[in-house]
């Protein structure tokens, strides 16, 4: 099992996800390409620059693997407060 | 009781009572200052809805103030962040610094809100009259916080 969070923008095109790691998605570059095949407006905001991903709370720069039990955060370009 | 914390709120918080408990907590401190940013008053029937990634945004937050304690000799901090609904006039940020000598607190607070405006991991939206919108960083934003690399 994995939780996929989804904040500002990207949150109001998709809910949080508790789903099976799928077979074939075993890093994050794969997991967003999956993601992009489920929903169209995540799709649309997927491809928006500026978005940042976290693992487990950590912001990722580069391609990362997924374990089960991850908590994959995809979140649009900050408000600030 | 400690004066250094942050707290991520859900509610209304009232800055002046904060301002009291935190003068009372850094006992031995010189000078003390204190910002509160409240919700702008201009747009009538505007509701701002701010939200958090729970843990993530707390850490993110307390990695900044452990960088403005690196940086100023503080005797100590506090922030308070609003998220959920507010309405025009409410208070949305409360952050205080206290020192022994009135520039570190001056300097460390107008750190410590600068990157909270462009930096900390919130989103919000504005809602007038039926319209949402979601809210970036002003430019300005950017710059203030490009002033203390």
């Amino acid at each position: 099992m994995i939780e996929i969070l989804f904040f500002g923008r990207l949150g109001d095109a998709s809910d949080t996800l508790r789903i099976d790691k799928p077979k074939d998605v075993s890093d994050t570059d794969a997991l967003t390409a999956w993601l992009s095949k489920q929903n169209r407006t995540l799709e649309a905001e997927l491809n928006k620059a500026g978005n940042r991903i976290a693992v487990n709370k950590t912001i990722i720069s580069e391609n990362t693997p997924l374990n089960d039990g991850d908590e994959i955060a995809y979140m649009s370009p900050l408000s600030g407060g | 009781m400690t004066a250094s914390y942050l707290r991520i709120c859900d509610t209304s918080f009232d800055p002046e009572a904060e301002h009291k408990a935190f003068r009372e907590a850094v006992g031995g401190a010189g000078a003390i200052v204190a910002f509160t940013g409240l919700v702008r008053g201009e747009g009538k029937g505007l509701t701002l809805t701010l939200s958090h990634y729970p843990g993530f945004t707390e850490s993110q937050i307390s990695e900044i103030a452990r960088q403005a304690q690196a940086r100023w000799p503080l005797v100590g901090w506090r922030i308070l962040h609003r998220v959920g609904a507010m309405t025009a006039e409410e208070p949305i940020v409360f952050v205080a610094t206290a020192s022994r000598h009135r520039r570190d607190a001056f300097e460390a607070a107008d750190f410590l809100m600068d990157f909270l405006k462009s930096e900390a991991a919130f989103w919000k939206s504005e809602k007038v009259d039926g319209n949402e919108r979601w809210i970036e960083p002003r430019a300005q934003d950017i710059t203030d916080k490009n002033r203390w690399s």
